[in-house]
């Protein structure tokens, strides 16, 4: 019976690996960062709180339930910790926040699907065939979301770019995957 | 399906966006009492049986006090249908008043043991009252 329950350990593992990750799905919701991490936490509270039978996807699952948080939270405009306008979702590995708090500004603007594909991919590390059972959707449309959404983030985040610059002008290879 | 390709541009702008990471939320509690779901299945299926079985009483009381109303309502009818008052009909009266009186006479001495108070009886109100 405990086999097909969500348990406290489930729950901590998909914190660890995901949290940052529904953080910043959550900060396309949410005004800030601040509310973002409000909600993950909150979701992952009731978690630990409630026996759950185990979701057949549980990052799907969690992103769902974040979502539901992030668009309650917005609903009613609840703020559970003070707004630090500096604070961002990410950090560069460089240090440049500015190109940090760009692409959390870059992200919440994208469609809601394009956003969700994005960071299930590049910050959740699922592939596309993952994403694509996790929204229930064909593949081919998921690697369209991606591409548009990589598109979009490439426009608004050109003027930060620099080591990448160069190798972004060459010619149009292509890999299989 | 796995056929999806990726332009090399793509894979150098994923590269860039690998620079950057989400930070961690907050910590979460470590003791954390979990609530169990059991108690609360058991109080919603007794609440259930409470309030079927509720109903269901309510609804045979009212069968039951409907029943005694039909009961009620049918001696009412037996006793109108047996009534003599039923056989001195008004409109019929007044056309055998008009056409026969003598057997409108007749009709009403036939009918009035019926009708009318019995004084023969030893403990009849009339017959105490007529003794006076």
């Amino acid at each position: 019976m405990g086999a097909n329950k969500l348990s406290a350990e489930d729950v901590r593992r998909l914190y660890d690996q995901h949290g940052p990750a529904l953080m910043a799905y959550a900060r396309g919701f949410v005004p800030d960062a601040a509310a973002a991490e409000d909600v993950v936490h909150q979701v992952f509270l009731r978690l630990l709180s409630a026996e759950l039978t185990m979701p057949d996807a549980p990052v799907a699952y969690v992103y769902r339930a974040v979502r539901n948080a992030a668009l309650n939270a917005r609903r009613s405009g609840l703020r559970l910790t003070e707004l630090d306008p500096q604070s961002s979702v990410f950090r560069h590995r460089g240090g440049n926040q500015e190109a940090a708090l760009a692409l959390e500004k870059a992200l919440a603007e994208l469609p809601e699907e394009q956003r969700e594909v994005v960071v299930m991919r590049m910050w959740s590390g699922l592939t596309l065939e993952e994403i694509a059972a996790a929204a229930g959707a064909p593949l081919n449309t998921i690697a369209s979301r991606y591409r548009y959404a990589l598109e979009k983030l490439r426009v608004k985040l050109r003027p930060y770019e620099r080591s990448v610059n160069g190798a972004m002008e060459n010619g149009k290879q292509r890999q299989e995957i | 399906m796995g056929q999806w390709k990726m332009e090399n541009n793509d894979r150098k702008f994923e590269e860039y966006l690998g620079e950057f990471q989400p930070r961690k939320p907050r910590a979460l509690p470590e003791q954390i009492v979990r609530r169990q779901v059991w108690p609360r299945r058991i109080a919603a299926a007794a609440a259930i049986a409470i309030s079927l079985g509720a109903s269901m009483w309510f609804a045979r009381k009212k069968h039951e006090l409907n029943s005694g109303e039909v009961v009620a309502r049918n001696l009412t009818s037996m006793a109108e249908a047996k009534s003599p008052a039923r056989a001195l009909a008004l409109v019929p009266l007044t056309q055998l008043a008009l056409q026969d009186p003598e057997q409108l006479d007749a009709q009403l001495t036939a009918a009035s043991p019926t009708v009318l108070p019995d004084f023969r009886a030893s403990d009849s109100t009339l017959r105490v009252l007529a003794k006076e």
